[in-house]
């Protein structure tokens, strides 16, 4: 079969841009609606969730017990892609060298840093562990978080200890009220007595 | 919505021949109209019932029940229109399912995809919403391309003025275009469908709504300059080997004229040779889910109209098994099969042409069924024409988030209200459509009419059974309805608008009386 030839007019070349311009621009406009008032609020969160999870830090001390926060921070850097960092912050007292050898202390947590590394690794997530002796525990996770330009720090609770005048333990309450970034604290609701007490259980 | 060009091309360029463009751009402009009065009300009324719930707002139960039973009408028609084109498309592939070639085996084709559609309707197998965007993607990146090329390596701007001047139809032609022409425009009903399941559809419905709009007018218009002025990639040869230009393949050949966007995108230059195979199916695809939409579209219209007691509490009864309103899509595929046998009737039976050509002009097949498409289409949209007037002056209170332009302000009732020119000029311009229709479609003329004093005749007898009021309206509390309309949509700026504008109505009006 024979084809006529092919030949581009002006006129045409000018219609064909047109139409394309056209379609595309409708289109783009059709699908970028501007957002409403709820939709604003939501991603203002979701910008402050960003900017909050950008780089973690889970600590954990002999008065500070993480454990099951660092599944929590695992998943959520996952979901994020945020830096993980677990740090234990033993406190060497006044009456020691700063770098005394404190063994109890030390196995301590290599166990509580293994067991974060291992949540990590279920979690797929890359986590930095450290190991800090420090005269204060709660200078050392600041000193932390600011090296780090850390953006949330999270951390557990300990409630089994004496009562020290907050609920949550002196260490924690203080850290939350000096650190420069979102602090996440997370209590287990283990050691609470409302459903016993409710359910008449006397345990 | 795109898929009604795929229908109306065809029949548009066969009417209209030389002022194939104007028919289009006339009908596009009565669409923008008629497109901007959806796109107000679905936004300020998002539910699914569209246009018979707009009618049924402004101007009453009856005007409501006829404009709901239009609307039926279409989407019967538009069940068979499409599984016949959605043949035809294919027929470019399968020749064995040509229609004037092989009419049993179009019609038993047609027939199977209705009575398919029916059956996965009833069972409740859903479409996936990720095929249905990835086909629409398809379709809109196609269409471009073969526009764009089309004007690119094909357009003779020289022939296309030609072609406007030599062979301009007489007025008759010319008025059948514009009614076909409105066919490629219908589908603003599946807008104000999905209104009610869209999240803030103030926001969203209008925006979409308005670009789709734009999308299918640019579209038409382009198809039909691009279509008189196209020197095709190969030459066309009439049945005495003089060559033909595009548009002539159309005139007198129903088979051309159901895949005409196929046959466009062939003679496309180097484009054409890969279109030609799949423009094809993606058309048959289109045309469809087209075809779909009018299953579940005419059941959703008549619970909406049952639950107004328009229509018996039959059209509301769910299968206990499938979850699905079987009986209205059985009743309303029946109907869809019913138009199909009309349709097809003069070619499967020669006692049938003679009557046909005797009483109906010869109209058949493709024609019979865009004869009652566009009838329908212009009388529902008519009515939704004078239900936006209406509510603009009997429902002010309601907030609307998009409003059409150009409105005059004045007080109604002892309340501010703007009175829409826009709404004039559309209800004029649809109303000649609806005139066009009638005159120059024996089909539309004949068929058309019978099917609305049918639907009268039940809605008398099922609202007089009923006890209700048949040619008055029954008491509703509209404000409560917006409410909850706005609530469930999502819309709670727009229901605290409504609420102060009401309190501040209501403390006006108690300042007046004392």
């Amino acid at each position: 079969m024979s084809s006529y030839v092919i030949s581009i007019s002006p006129v045409g070349a000018i219609v064909a841009a047109l139409v394309a311009v056209s379609i595309g621009t409708t289109l783009w406009w059709m699908l970028h609606p501007p957002a409403s008032f709820v939709q604003k609020l939501a991603a203002e969160a979701e910008s402050s969730l960003e900017r909050m999870v950008g780089s973690i830090i889970v600590a954990f001390s002999p008065e500070i017990n993480s454990s099951h926060m660092m599944a929590l921070a695992a998943k959520l850097a996952r979901g994020e892609k945020s830096e993980l960092h677990a740090i234990y912050v033993i406190e060497v007292p006044y009456t020691l060298p700063p770098d005394a050898e404190m063994a109890l202390e030390e196995r301590a947590a290599l166990d509580a840093l293994g067991a974060a590394e291992a949540l990590a690794l279920n979690s797929d997530v890359t986590l930095r562990t450290e190991t800090i002796k420090a005269r204060s525990t709660k200078q050392a996770v600041l000193d932390i978080a600011k090296r780090d330009k850390a953006n949330l720090i999270i951390l557990g609770s300990y409630r089994e200890g004496r009562y020290s005048g907050a609920p949550l333990g002196h260490v924690i309450e203080e850290i939350a009220t000096d650190a420069k970034c979102d602090v996440l604290i997370g209590v287990e609701g283990k050691h609470g007595t409302l459903l016993g007490d409710s359910l008449g259980d006397p345990s | 919505m795109g898929a009604d060009i795929f229908v109306g091309l065809g029949l548009v360029l066969a009417a209209a021949a030389g002022a194939s463009n104007v028919a289009f751009l006339f009908a596009g402009l009565v669409y923008v109209c008629i497109g901007l009065a959806y796109t107000e009300l679905a936004a300020a009324y998002p539910v699914a019932g569209g246009g018979q719930y707009f009618v049924l707002r402004g101007l009453g139960d009856i005007f409501g029940f006829i404009a709901g039973w239009a609307v039926l009408l279409d989407f019967t028609i538009d069940v068979t229109l499409f599984a016949w084109t959605c043949v035809d498309y294919l027929s470019q592939l399968a020749p064995g399912l040509t229609q004037s070639t092989h009419p049993w085996v179009h019609f038993g084709a047609t027939f199977l995809l209705i009575a398919g559609l029916c059956v996965l309707n009833v069972v409740g197998v859903r479409e996936s919403t990720a095929f249905n965007g990835f086909v629409s993607a398809l379709d809109v990146m196609s269409e471009s391309a073969i526009l764009c090329l089309g004007f690119l390596f094909a357009f003779r701007p020289e022939l296309l003025i030609h072609n406007m001047q030599f062979h301009w139809p007489s007025p008759y032609e010319l008025m059948l275009g514009i009614s076909y022409a409105i066919i490629s425009f219908v589908g603003l009903e599946s807008i104000s469908q999905a209104a009610q399941e869209t999240q803030r559809p103030a926001s969203i419905i209008p925006r979409t709504s308005i670009a789709l709009i734009l999308t299918i007018l640019i579209f038409a218009l382009a198809y039909s300059n691009l279509a008189l002025g196209m020197q095709p990639w190969h030459p066309i040869l009439d049945a005495h080997g003089h060559p033909m230009q595009f548009w002539q393949i159309f005139p007198n050949n129903p088979d051309n004229q159901g895949k005409a966007v196929a046959l466009l995108a062939s003679q496309v230059p180097f484009y054409g040779a890969i279109a030609a195979l799949y423009v094809p199916i993606l058309g048959a695809i289109l045309l469809l889910i087209s075809s779909n939409s009018g299953v579940f579209g005419s059941s959703r219209i008549a619970y909406a109209m049952s639950s107004t007691n328009l229509l018996p509490s039959l059209f509301q009864r769910v299968h206990a098994k499938f979850r699905t309103p079987a009986t209205s899509i059985i009743a309303f595929c029946s109907v869809a099969i019913l138009e199909l046998i009309f349709a097809a009737l003069p070619a499967l039976d020669p006692g049938a042409k003679a009557v046909y050509a005797r009483f109906f002009n010869g109209e058949d097949g493709l024609t019979f069924l865009a004869d009652l498409y566009a009838f329908g289409a212009a009388t529902s949209y008519s009515f939704v024409f004078l239900a936006l007037i209406a509510l603009r002056l009997t429902d002010p209170l309601s907030p609307r988030k998009f409003k059409i332009p150009l409105n005059v302000p004045m007080r109604f009732r002892g309340l501010r209200v703007e009175f829409p020119i826009v709404g004039v000029i559309g209800f004029c311009g649809i109303f000649a459509i609806l005139l066009f229709t009638l005159y120059t479609h024996p089909i539309g003329r004949i068929a058309g009419p019978s099917w609305l004093i049918l639907g009268i005749v039940f809605y008398i007898v099922y609202r007089r059974r009923k006890g209700l009021p048949v040619f008055h309206s029954q008491k509703r509390d509209w404000k409560r309805s917006q409410i909850d309309i706005l609530r469930n949509a999502g819309e709670l700026e727009l229901m605290d608008e409504y609420l102060a504008n009401i309190k501040a109505t209501d403390e006006l009006r108690a300042k007046a009386e004392a």
